[in-house]
């Protein structure tokens, strides 16, 4: 057990050292950033990060989607020296990529390549971060793929994620978390060539950049790449202030009115607990307790699926995660300065779709006033201290959490070790006062997508019991626990309630 | 008992010289009186291992009408426990093991997967052996499993791709199991909660020790873990009872299927041919793999006019499977509006036209089979990867030598044999010509 993160610990020790010894060059730019390594000896290749303090929360008003396009066209369009087709033709033969994540605070280039060709690799990586073309050709294939990842597949073909990026459009209304990363149908109808260009400019510099690497690279590497990056241009953009975001009164409702058979639903509220402190670990076991990803020890899962066997999956997050259906574990990579407690319901028949909210708030609200029990605490604390070895598992995934770290400001051991750390000391009564304090379901945005919209808000509004039937024979306990729930209050007022055609959504 | 270097000859066979011994994982190959397989690689100082339990059942064994998507089934079953552990004393030792874990079913195969600490490895070994041999259930959990299997087919039905494929399997085959998709029609998912009994029949049938393969990855002493699969997985009784899976008549002629997809979406247009059974030494098979990228892989010329230049198409890609029977080779391209999907068509008749016409250049092929060593070598780097990329593998042939079988065909494969597998199989009377439209587009 104790020595269970060494790597993080050998990343931190040679960052240091590595910045102390950097000799104080007269002249030449150098980064802001100290590079972030994690040196693997015996690993044959070598992974890359190149990440940028900005996203899409610099996204100028009315030109939404502004970075997500530039980051994308740095990573899937042509530099000054190759066009996309033979970048494509460059990096077959080595199997290796370069892909791009553009969250709200950080945008991140992501490859990995086997040292054999890291030459080849390192130069393509680089040409694409400084040099790219941006030419016409790229920017109409990408732009034009974005707007119908919004108008068709995320309207039409993903109602969970549909109803998250709902959500989370509500709870951010107002702020530059707001809309998609993608962006906005009218931004990206904004968005010009020209933009682009001038958003790479200002935003990917030697100030933003952060460089990491980690495996089987040797030291003149982290020189070089130090080097290339310190040619990016100077400048520093605009601090963007971290947005203001008070839970609503009372519990507004969204509800998306898209034609389907099933309706997704989600629902949460502004959680302030940060990586890093104590809290935060208190908060995340009994998360994931109610609602691990993924997982049927989650307690949402035991009382909707396994029980009664309504849908495929229920989930709780205290920090955002993004590409629910594809991934078991966080990703990095995605840091926020604000953070939403979140419910996942996945999609549930239409007529069950009201028993289901009822079912996860009572849940919810049950957690917020009791807590968990000793034996309900020192299983899941069990659980997480085995589980978070999942979270990083490889030198990719490990250098994306050392980079969070910085974003964070989570020092040294980091945020992985912290689990380790904090785990075996935490009580009870403190994960308990942490759940009093920071679950308030009293104060929540509720976002839904379905074909009975306006039915469901009467319903809602007028509290109408939702009595649930089954095709199999339930227990006893779970038929009485039914009618409690059936009937279940949800405290929502019919002003609250907001019926959004499915094209309206993400139009601007 | 075998020992064998397989990825250090593996790569000394295919790689260039100063790739030789980078990745020496050894493995060990071990068979039960019962017939059950064990695979085990050690992989020292990852502090994980990784247990895997490989049933040789899948959607492909559905033979009896009315029971489509009943293996995939079958898999959320296996999670409601025994009668040493039951359901909730499972679920409380897995989540007190902080274990990573879950399990898929495919068309030729189910896979039951944990990851945990190295050292809780011994305990998984001996949940995993009850359960595959004491399942036990009442007949109201399985109604309930129903309503979530029930809850997956309608998160896949979102998505295009999963109304697409249901389609054009159902056109393409006649009265092979590969007729229907994995998750299986929607009346027979519905007609579920019914088939108690059938579901113990199909534990007895399929769940047996001649049917199954484990692959042990991570930090441990194989002698130890061997000894604990023996010490588990002994006593469990052979009944493998194989399925009379009806072989399908060679097509006569083109088939063609208009897919509605009730929501919104781009235009999709899929062309699949007749491919072949898996056959790791078959030079045509491995032939075909190189063929799918060099023909619509993302360097391809076709790619290059459909996607980057002409952007008549948003996405196109390859989906040439390795499956036990003769499956669908397919090409798929996602269409940048109705507009387009006759010329998305044609080009892709052209592509195949072109390669029937002129093989590929040495060049873009040596270039391609290094892509698949470097590939195949960087995706072994955690013991989760290892064990989910040998799964396939281990399913089709029931052990491990086939990785290297395939990867020497391919080695040999000449710019020759590619066209000639054009020729072969990709042709007119093979095919079943799919186009997808949103109804509310």
């Amino acid at each position: 057990m104790r020595d269970r993160f060494p790597i993080c610990i050998a990343l931190l020790v040679l960052t240091l050292a590595l910045a102390a010894a950097a000799p104080a060059a007269a002249q030449a730019p150098r980064l802001a950033n100290e590079p972030v390594l994690l040196p693997v000896a015996a690993d044959p290749t070598v992974a890359f990060k190149v990440a940028f303090t900005i996203g899409s929360q610099n996204d100028p008003a009315g030109k939404e989607g502004l970075a997500y396009l530039t980051g994308t066209m740095m990573a899937e369009g042509a530099t000054r020296k190759h066009g996309y087709p033979e970048i494509l033709k460059l990096l077959y033969p080595i199997a290796a990529g370069y892909g791009v994540r553009v969250d709200k605070e950080l945008v991140t280039f992501s490859g990995r390549v086997h040292k054999d060709n890291l030459e080849a690799y390192t130069g393509l990586l680089l040409d694409a971060i400084r040099e790219p073309a941006f030419n016409d050709g790229d920017f109409a294939r990408l732009k034009q793929r974005t707007r119908d990842f919004i108008e068709k597949t995320l309207r039409y073909s993903s109602d969970e994620d549909l109803g998250k990026a709902a959500f989370y459009g509500a709870a951010f209304a107002g702020t530059p978390y707001a809309h998609l990363n993608a962006g906005t149908i009218a931004g990206l109808e904004a968005i010009t060539l020209d933009d682009v260009k001038q958003f790479h400019a200002k935003h990917f510099t030697r100030e933003t950049v952060v460089l990491a690497i980690g495996g089987g690279y040797e030291p003149a590497l982290v020189e070089r790449m130090l080097r290339e990056l310190a040619l990016l241009p100077a400048g520093r953009p605009a601090a963007v202030a971290a947005p203001t975001v008070q839970a609503p009164e009372g519990r507004p409702v969204m509800i998306v009115r898209k034609p389907g058979p099933a309706t997704a639903i989600s629902f949460g509220f502004p959680v302030g607990v940060k990586r890093g402190e104590r809290e935060f670990y208190s908060l995340w076991l009994a998360n994931s307790w109610l609602g691990e990803h993924r997982n049927s020890s989650s307690h949402l899962y035991q009382v909707i699926r396994e029980a009664r066997g309504m849908n495929y999956g229920d989930y709780s997050y205290i920090e955002h995660f993004p590409e629910g259906g594809q991934r078991s574990v966080p990703p990095p990579n995605v840091p926020r300065r604000r953070q939403m407690f979140e419910v996942w319901i996945r999609p549930v028949p239409n007529d069950q779709a009201l028993f289901a909210l009822r079912a996860a708030l009572r849940e919810v609200e049950s957690l917020a006033k009791n807590g968990l029990t000793q034996d309900q605490f020192e299983l899941t604390r069990s659980f997480v201290s085995k589980y978070c070895l999942h979270y990083a598992v490889n030198t990719e995934d490990r250098l994306g959490y050392a980079i969070d770290d910085r974003i964070y400001g989570v020092k040294s051991p980091g945020h992985l070790e912290g689990f380790r750390r904090n785990l075996p000391r935490l009580t009870r009564e403190e994960v308990n006062a942490a759940i009093r304090k920071h679950i308030r379901p009293d104060r929540m945005w509720v976002a839904i997508v379905s074909e009975q919209a306006d039915s469901l808000a009467a319903r809602i509004a007028a509290g109408t019991p939702s009595p649930m039937s089954y095709g199999s024979p339930k227990p006893e306990e779970v038929m009485a626990e039914d009618k409690t729930i059936e009937a279940y209050p949800l405290g929502i007022r019919r002003e609250q309630i907001q019926v959004v055609p499915v094209d309206a959504m993400f139009a601007r | 008992m075998r020992c064998r270097l397989l990825i250090g000859l593996l790569l000394l066979l295919a790689a260039p010289p100063s790739w030789a011994g980078v990745f020496p994982y050894t493995y060990e190959s071990n068979t039960l009186d019962n017939g059950l397989k064990a695979i085990l690689i050690p992989m020292p100082g990852t502090g994980l291992a990784s247990f895997y339990s490989v049933v040789r059942t899948g959607s492909r064994d559905e033979v009896e009408p009315g029971h489509t998507g009943f293996a995939h089934f079958f898999e959320h079953m296996m999670f409601r426990g025994t009668e040493k552990y039951p359901g909730p004393v499972y679920d409380r030792i897995v989540t007190s093991l902080g274990a990573s874990g879950n399990a898929y079913t495919t068309d030729d195969y189910t896979c039951y997967y944990m990851t945990v600490a190295a050292a809780d490895l011994e305990k998984v070994v001996e949940l995993e052996a009850d359960r595959f041999q004491n399942l036990s259930y009442k007949e109201p959990e399985f109604q309930t499993e129903a309503g979530a299997v029930y809850g997956e087919y309608r998160k896949n039905r979102t998505q295009p791709f999963s109304v697409m494929f249901e389609a054009i399997q159902d056109r393409a085959f006649d009265v092979h199991t590969y007729k229907h998709t994995t998750i299986g029609f929607e009346k027979d998912i519905a007609a579920m909660p019914t088939m108690y009994d059938y579901s113990k029949s199909f534990f007895k049938r399929f769940y047996r020790p001649e049917n199954a393969v484990l692959i042990v990855t991570g930090d441990f002493d194989a002698k130890a873990v061997m000894a604990l699969i023996r010490q588990h997985y002994g006593n469990w009784k052979k009944g493998y009872q194989a399925p009379a899976v009806q072989a399908e008549p060679e097509q006569q002629g083109e088939r063609s299927v208009e897919v509605a997809y009730q929501g919104r979406t781009l235009p999709m247009v899929t062309v699949a041919w007749k491919g072949l059974g898996f056959d790791p030494s078959s030079k045509e098979l491995a032939a075909a793999a190189l063929l799918a990228d060099l023909t619509f892989g993302e360097t391809s010329p076709l790619y290059r006019e459909l996607v980057l230049e002409k952007r008549m198409a948003q996405r196109l890609f390859p989906g040439f499977r390795l499956s036990r029977d003769p499956g669908l080779w397919a090409v798929s391209a996602m269409v940048a509006g109705e507009q387009n999907v006759e010329a998305v068509k044609t080009a892709i008749d052209q592509a195949v036209a072109r390669m029937q016409e002129t093989p590929p250049s040495a060049e873009d092929l040596e270039g391609l089979k290094r892509r698949q060593r470097y590939s195949f070598v960087m995706g072994m780097d955690t013991p989760d990867r290892v064990a989910s990329g040998l799964a396939r593998f281990v399913a089709l042939s029931g052990g491990i030598e086939s990785v290297e079988a395939l990867f020497t065909a391919m080695e040999l494969v000449t710019p020759e044999d590619i066209r000639a597998v054009a020729r072969k199989y990709l042709t007119p009377a093979r095919r079943t010509v799919a186009v997808l439209k949103g109804v509310q587009s």
